[in-house]
């Protein structure tokens, strides 16, 4: 039986309606926008009944004694107007962040608040290619001068030093690597489906959407380079980020001439498995990222590595381009598994 | 204080009874949405020089704030967020368009509450200061929780009534 609006309205704001009314609730407010306003207006008072009712107890003016509450002598005296508890903590933070610009640097509060802001520029909708730089060889450049079969008779990974990186919405992404003999060697998906075309042999495709993402670093925690918008989320929990800006460097601009800001992302804990730093270069007025670094990153049962990812470019690249067929002649054989 | 931050917090001070209500509308937890309004505060000042003043600074402060709920909510998986998002963005859009005057009419709040009394007013303090909700105050006042949730009900209803009378008198003057 449907309830009244009024008693689900006020249900809600004393966190007792049952799931049944919540859902009531919700179809109510979206039926009009004349409901939701009425929800508003319920919500103006019931928000501004706490600043009061707290303010007022501050001032004795309101403070009730019950049986349950004989003892609460210390706890009136410690409570405060919250209305001016509030407005305190905001002109607090406020002025904290007008001190902090001031001086440059930005504290955590102010690089989640950036952070949060990449986060949804990079849930904007187009195409970005990236280049991936390995630091300092290591495995990399042995196994570019002596590459060795794996455990299992596998061929070795294709170097991801200048690899391309193409990312779409965080589903799709082509991965472009240059075999040790120099033929291209690409692996992707298109959402639906995920897909390798080796330099020969058939082409591989399968549902499974991580089966051929697993050469891409970044999939062992939460950090897949393909999708950005997860990875900077995930950051939020496990890591300490701060912000870095480059007042007076005349270079630190992005390719359309912004000034670039850049947010660091520092590991919480070591159990947990994510590179151990991340640094993220964007540019301040459009939030788009221009470079992201990540230090000691895991990548399969290879050593750690350092690498980064530079934008090359931001652009539509067609319907097609993260189905495999793109990427090989069409008459290459494709085995479905 | 340099200007732009001066321009930020005026506008900030008039639209945080709005962002403040819709920030409570689905971060219920007090405590929790003091921070997150913290947050929103931070973020529209730091972010201030994006703002287009040919446009409603609420409408582009509940942006903000509903980035910041989203956050939130990402952030700290045991709470609940009742509401989808185009639930979230129907409620953004009727807060947007409450006009100032329903904030304003709430200064008559406090006058209201004094008109209280007895076992309304007790509700009303362990409702709003100690953060209780009807099961916790049922058990404190020999009450069911039933019929503590409807005496809430009631006692709003009558505030909003008080409210709206002072207004019109006000109005009338």
């Amino acid at each position: 039986m449907a309830t009244d609006p009024r008693q689900l309205i006020s249900g809600y704001c004393d966190e007792s309606l049952t799931s049944d009314e919540e859902r009531q609730l919700i179809d109510w407010i979206n039926e009009s926008q004349e409901h939701a306003q009425e929800f508003a207006k319920a919500l103006l008072l019931h928000d501004r009944l706490r600043s009061e009712v707290g303010a007022m107890a501050a001032t004795s003016q309101m403070a009730v004694p019950t049986p349950a509450s004989l003892n609460s002598t210390r706890w009136n005296r410690w409570s405060r107007s919250l209305t001016g508890l509030v407005s305190a903590a905001v002109a607090a933070a406020i002025a904290f962040v007008v001190i902090w610009k001031g001086i440059g640097e930005s504290p955590a509060s102010a690089a989640i608040v950036e952070l949060n802001r990449i986060i949804a520029a990079s849930a904007q909708s187009f195409d970005r290619t990236f280049r991936i730089e390995v630091e300092g060889g290591g495995q990399e450049k042995q196994s570019a001068k002596r590459p060795r079969p794996t455990e299992r008779g596998r061929p070795p990974k294709p170097p991801m030093n200048g690899a391309i990186l193409h990312i779409r919405d965080g589903r799709q992404f082509v991965l472009v690597r240059t075999e040790f003999d120099g033929r291209p060697f690409v692996t992707g998906s298109n959402g639906k489906t995920s897909w390798a075309v080796r330099p020969d042999g058939p082409v591989r495709s399968s549902t499974d959407l991580k089966r051929f993402s697993h050469d891409l670093p970044g999939h062992e925690h939460s950090i897949p380079l393909f999708n950005i918008q997860e990875g900077l989320e995930g950051l939020l929990e496990a890591y300490n980020v701060t912000l870095q800006t480059f007042e007076g460097h005349r270079d630190a601009r992005s390719s359309d001439g912004d000034p670039v800001q850049m947010i660091i992302a520092d590991r919480k804990s070591k159990s947990y498995r994510g590179p151990s730093r991340v640094e993220i270069r964007y540019a301040l007025q459009s939030g788009h990222i221009q470079q992201m670094r990540f230090v000691d990153m895991p990548y399969d049962k290879e050593p750690r590595l350092t690498l980064t990812m530079k934008l090359v470019e931001e652009q539509k690249l067609g319907p097609d381009f993260f189905d495999h067929d793109a990427h090989h002649a069409p008459d290459r054989r494709v085995e479905v598994e | 204080m340099d200007e732009s931050t001066r321009k930020a917090t005026r506008h900030w001070t008039l639209a945080q009874p709005i962002v403040s209500a819709f920030v409570t509308s689905v971060v219920r937890d007090f405590t929790a949405r003091d921070d997150v309004l913290q947050e929103i505060a931070v973020a529209v000042i730091e972010s201030f020089d994006r703002y287009d003043p040919e446009r409603p600074f609420i409408g582009w402060a509940l942006g903000i704030a509903q980035n910041q709920v989203g956050l939130y909510f990402r952030r700290v998986r045991r709470d609940r967020l009742v509401f989808d998002e185009q639930t979230m963005a129907n409620l953004a859009t009727a807060f947007s368009s409450l006009s100032a005057d329903q904030s304003t009419k709430l200064d008559h709040l406090r006058d209201c509450l004094q008109g209280l009394e007895g076992r309304a007013k007790q509700l009303c303090e362990l409702r709003y200061q100690r953060d209780q909700k009807p099961a916790a105050i049922a058990s404190s006042v020999g009450m069911s929780a039933n019929s503590v949730a409807k005496a809430l009900q009631r006692i709003r209803g009558q505030l909003r009534e008080c409210i709206d009378r002072k207004s019109a008198v006000e109005g009338a003057s």
